[in-house]
């Protein structure tokens, strides 16, 4: 099918590209926190409030005058604990090495919850599943990038194939020397980060909003510490 | 989230009301899972999900804030769902910010107004009852009729918010009679546009810097990472530039915003001193030998000589004693700029300008572009087409865009004599009416009373009507107008004006305001203090023209149109004014006859675009790309038509019939600056005129023909045991007209006073400590100044930031809503105009509000944060009548 010049008109199934191995690079040297990225995940999933698939942490630069910026999302590890912890085996891989929810057979449990050392997963309340991040699976199957990468204004999000050393995501990956966050976690993480710095990590008492008072003092993505 | 809360059972049972998705067959795209050896269905797993496949995608204008962004929005079910950027639009390149999104809860949240209210009990009680449009508007009608069947137009006043119908809501006021369109310039960017309008001509009012191509960027205030008009424009062509052509970003703020933390400098200044770091900077440059010479004897109207005097003592020791800024980092980043130059470039915002010196440090930065040349030149200080398409400077051979339709006269101007509104004018305060027989006869052909062009601020009208909203309420409480009928669009003065107080109080005065009526999209604040409420369409409902300056520096021009039918009885204001119009008759319909089909309407004005209406529509934008880029307009040579009939004044200045078209420029004839000179005017007599014209000591800051520094009255011999309180904007706000979208009111809902530590040490508080801000009124020529005394104060907690400026105390300005819906009010029940929510309505259920407001105190959260806009007292600046948000003197003592 030709392609249209008008960029939404390529969409459907037979747009979708297909990659080995699925991954992402968050350039914190480009994020500037603008929250478009959680924003546009929350609306393109209806995220109830209160829970996130993806939110974006402001850091107290420790030796700065200045904040650093840190979307955080389900790091699609490759040897992912919620997987193993899920009794329902509700959770699975699929081909292209993205870890789903697959929400028709989760019961609750909240192992998965537990066990994920970067605070991905909640439970949707109305949906009555454990939910988190799928790299929108339904966009990338018809040849969309993920909301927030679509959306990112500042060039900091890149999706794409971490099978093929020549592609554009390998190649940004080894230009930036990005690597996970929490590496010592040991999970082998497809999420990457440029500009992280040790710190960061150690920062659990920083939410969004910056505000001492408020509950919104959060643990990586969802509030673990209620 | 408790684990012992629910079972899956129990959450089953609440259901889920997802329906199926659809692109692809249920039994389909099985995949084998690599490790678990699951089979996963596809299908099911995307169940709910929007299925871009039967979404329909309609490009159209984001309304999310005042930057205008081409946007994609998609509708399933009869429902907008998502909203992506218009990888076409050449200004925003297909990225879009958080606010983007904000105008699906806009549109969608459960207490929208969907018919028109009436009052019932007092004014501001909060009581209302549903009316039909017809009664609404036959009742309004009657009300307006009579002003101008006995000649007294001018006592409708219509105050705006945020209009960007580009002319409608002026065509109506034209049609009425009544100078009255009031908006709020004053409030946002007057001091930053008077200085560029000064230096540039009218065309430029807001400068389109060639970030693409910069190496280096000074940046006074400016936030254009989070909240700047035409930020995100100008946000991901900085990022790119930084990561890929190695530009660096110098940034002077009070605090760490997120413009601050991305640039490689960031460096704290006192509030209101960047006008020093720029006289320095000119300095530092002009001894070093950096500056630009033949640019400047080219295209400035002062001698490079007298600059250097004029800067002699500006030196950069002398800086950093007002500034707090190290002098060896002034002269620095002033060498590395001027060696970057021409790729090189400044930017300012409110941080500088916004200031009772701001205008003059706002001329001082536009200086520095200047005197190293790189106005106009690849990768530095450009200006590009702004206004609507209709053959004005720097727009040749763009097609002509225009409003259709018969168009109403302006008003006649106020004064004495023929041509002139006289019985109006004799109404005026008898001071007022002396100073204004005594004005410059262009100020006097365009006098339009008191509100329209406050006597005592020319400069707020000189070029264009800018106009000083902060003032309107105190003028009518003064008796400086009548006003029989008040209509508010989109405004939130009640809530976000300074000294909203004030504002509220004459809104409440039925003698004053004897007949409120409110447009709104929303219940907020202003309207809740109506008479009567006509409910608008919002902006994904709803058609409008745009254009603005492309910072990628080729002009084009984008249609705002409706993806959506509007929801309930919702009229977009074109449709409510034209049927005003029409009851209200006496000639007036005659102005909007050809609009009874709005898209037949706007595809007319669109007519001249070498591009069928299908397709414009289809693609959203349109744009010659093969069209030069808008460098060094100015060096344009005079066409021999132009030149037919033309002389060359001994000045080098060409005229043709009586207006200057351009400049001799050795032996071309070019065409210049849309000056009086033609040139940059670095100097203009223009703000000495208008200090004398209105009694301004002429050793004021203000009345300098060429930039100077002086310190902000009040922040002279400041005390140790004051502070300087200021206020910002959020990346997820836009103003105060935010509170109610939901995802981005749970990303920001609180404003907590950030602090140095340092300062929290010296007052003895510690984070999360509550306390007492009290705010004093300003000393300069401005509104009550020097009255003693607290003016007012609030109460908030502390939050430390290493990155604050140590005297500087600040929150943001968009939370504290006691309307606005449950969102806005941060609580756990729908509020708002009962009798006008919803019931069996076209709404979507939204399952968030109110229960999981988790935010909302009665939900265990902190709640909505603190009103702080009745604490900053309404501070015009002198001659423009910008607002000097940033000058506030503040106390400090600790609560608890």
């Amino acid at each position: 099918m030709a392609k249209s010049d008008i960029p939404w008109e390529n969409v459907g199934p037979e747009f979708k590209v297909n990659h080995g191995k699925v991954g992402m690079l968050l350039d914190l040297n480009r994020c500037v926190g603008c929250h478009s990225c959680s924003v546009s995940c929350k609306t393109e999933h209806e995220v109830p409030l209160g829970v996130f698939r993806m939110r974006v942490r402001y850091l107290e630069r420790p030796e700065a005058k200045t904040l650093a910026f840190a979307p955080m999302l389900c790091m699609h590890c490759e040897d992912a604990p919620c997987l193993k912890a899920c009794p329902s085996k509700a959770i699975t891989r699929l081909e292209d090495g993205r870890v789903i929810v697959e929400e028709s057979k989760c019961d609750l449990e909240e192992e998965c919850i537990s066990a994920c050392p970067y605070g991905a997963i909640f439970i949707n309340e109305d949906k009555a599943v454990a939910e988190k991040c799928d790299f929108c699976h339904h966009r990338t199957e018809v040849g969309l990038e993920p909301a927030c990468v679509a959306t990112c204004p500042s060039g900091a999000l890149e999706f794409g194939d971490l099978d093929n050393p020549d592609g554009p995501l390998v190649k940004s990956i080894e230009r930036t020397s990005a690597k996970p966050w929490k590496e010592d976690a040991g999970t082998k993480p497809t999420v990457f980060y440029a500009g992280h710095e040790k710190w960061m990590e150690a920062m659990a008492n920083t939410g969004v909003q910056l505000d001492p008072e408020d509950a919104d003092i959060t643990y990586e993505q969802n509030n673990l510490k209620k | 989230m408790t684990k012992d809360k629910f079972s899956r059972r129990d959450l089953i049972k609440l259901g889920s009301g997802i329906v199926a998705g659809g692109f692809l067959p249920a039994t389909s795209a099985v995949n084998a899972a690599a490790d678990g050896g699951a089979k996963v269905d596809i299908a099911k797993l995307i169940r709910g999900k929007i299925d871009y496949t039967k979404a329909k995608a309609t490009p159209t204008i984001c309304f999310g804030c005042t930057t205008h962004c081409g946007v994609i929005g998609w509708v399933q079910d009869g429902r907008v769902r998502k909203m992506e950027g218009n990888p076409l639009d050449p200004n925003s390149k297909g990225n879009i910010c958080a606010k983007a999104q904000g105008v699906i809860s806009a549109t969608y949240y459960p207490e929208r107004l969907l018919y028109p209210l009436k009052r019932v009990g007092i004014r501001g009680g909060g009581k209302w009852k549903r009316i039909s449009w017809d009664e609404a508007l036959t009742e309004i009608a009657d009300k307006m009729r009579p002003l101008r069947e006995n000649n007294v137009p001018e006592e409708f006043v219509f105050h705006y918010g945020r209009d960007k119908t580009k002319g409608y809501t002026k065509h109506f006021t034209n049609a009425f009679g009544t100078p009255h369109r009031l908006n709020r310039r004053s409030i946002c960017s007057s001091n930053r546009r008077a200085p560029l309008m000064s230096f540039y001509g009218r065309e430029f009012e807001w400068e389109t810097q060639d970030f693409e191509n910069t190496k280096y960027i000074i940046n006074f205030g400016g936030n254009p990472m989070e909240a700047y008009q035409g930020g995100l424009f100008m946000m991901h062509r900085i990022r790119k530039a930084q990561a890929e052509n190695n530009a660096k970003m110098v940034t002077f703020e009070v605090r760490p915003s997120a413009t601050a933390s991305v640039s490689e400098e960031y460096h704290p200044v006192m509030p209101g001193t960047d006008g020093a770091i720029a006289m320095a900077m000119i300095h530092v440059i002009l001894g070093e030998g950096l500056e630009d010479k033949a640019f400047w004897e080219r295209w400035s109207n002062y001698p490079l000589e007298d600059l250097r005097k004029h800067v002699k003592t500006n030196t950069p020791e002398w800086a950093e004693a007002i500034t707090s800024v190290p002098a060896a980092d002034i002269k620095r980043i002033a060498i590395e700029f001027a060696k970057a130059a021409p790729y090189c470039t400044t930017m300012s915002n409110r941080g500088s300008a916004k200031h009772y010196n701001g205008v003059q440090a706002d001329r001082a930065i536009r200086m520095l572009d200047v005197l190293v040349g790189n106005v106009g030149k690849p990768g530095g200080f450009c200006l590009s087409s702004l206004r609507g398409w209709a053959n004005r400077y720097g727009q040749d051979g763009l097609p002509k865009l225009s409003m259709p339709g018969p168009k109403p006269s302006d008003p006649k101007p106020w004064g004495i004599g023929e041509g002139f509104n006289e019985e109006a004018f004799r109404k005026l305060p008898e001071f007022v009416q002396e100073r204004v027989n005594a004005f410059p006869d262009k100020w006097r052909n365009s006098y339009y009373g008191e509100l329209a062009t406050p006597s005592e601020y020319p400069l707020a009208w000189h070029w264009y009507q800018m106009r000083v909203g902060q003032l309107v309420y105190p003028y009518i409480k003064e008796g400086r107008q009548k006003v029989s009928v008040y209509m508010s669009f989109t405004l939130g003065a009640a809530y976000g004006y300074p000294e909203a107080n004030a504002a509220r109080e004459v809104l409440l005065d039925e003698e004053l305001i004897p007949y409120h009526i409110a447009i709104d999209i929303g219940y907020g604040e202003q309207t809740a203090l109506a008479d009567i409420i006509l409910p608008e369409a919002t902006a994904l409902e709803r058609w409008d023209h745009h254009s603005t300056n492309n910072y990628g520096l080729i002009p084009y021009t984008g249609v705002r149109q409706p993806l959506v039918k509007p929801a309930g009885e919702t009229k977009s204001v074109q449709v409510i004014l034209r049927d005003l119009a029409r009851k209200i008759g006496g000639g007036m319909e005659q102005y909007f006859i050809q609009m009874e089909d709005m898209e037949a309407f706007y595809k007319e004005w669109y007519k001249n675009l070498p591009v069928d209406w299908g397709t414009f529509k289809k693609r959203g934008i349109w744009q010659d790309e093969t069209r030069a880029k808008d460098y060094e307009l100015y060096e344009k040579q005079l066409t021999g038509a132009e030149l037919e009939g033309s002389e060359v004044g001994e000045d080098g200045i060409i005229s043709k019939d009586g207006k200057a078209i351009g400049l001799m420029q050795g032996d071309k004839a070019v065409i210049g600056f849309e000056t009086p000179s033609r040139k940059i005017q670095v100097y203009d007599e223009i703000w000495p005129i208008a200090a004398k014209a209105v009694g301004l000591p002429m050793d004021d800051v203000n009345a300098s023909p060429i930039a100077i520094y002086d310190t902000v009255p009040e922040h002279r011999d400041l005390p140790e045991d004051r502070y300087i309180f200021s206020t910002f904007k959020w990346n997820v706000h836009t103003q105060g007209r935010s509170g109610h979208w939901k995802y981005n009111a749970e990303i920001i809902h609180t404003n907590p006073v950030f602090m140095h530590p340092e300062t929290g040490k010296t007052l003895g508080v510690s984070e999360g400590d509550t306390v007492k801000v009290s705010v004093y009124r300003p000393t300069g020529a401005t509104y009550r100044s020097g009255e003693p005394g607290v003016m007012n104060s609030f109460e908030n907690h502390v939050r430390f930031l290493k990155g604050m400026h140590p005297r500087v105390v600040m929150c943001s300005h968009h939370v504290g809503h006691w309307e606005h819906g449950a969102v806005g009010r941060s609580e756990n029940q729908i509020s708002g105009p009962v009798e006008g929510l919803p019931k069996e309505n076209d709404l979507p259920v939204d399952r968030d509000i109110p229960k999981k407001i988790w935010w909302a105190k009665k939900n265990g959260g902190i709640g909505g944060g603190v009103h702080i806009n009745d604490a900053l007292p309404i501070n015009p600046c002198p001659l423009t009548g910008g607002q000097n948000w940033y000058d506030n003197v503040c106390s400090i003592e600790k609560v608890s």
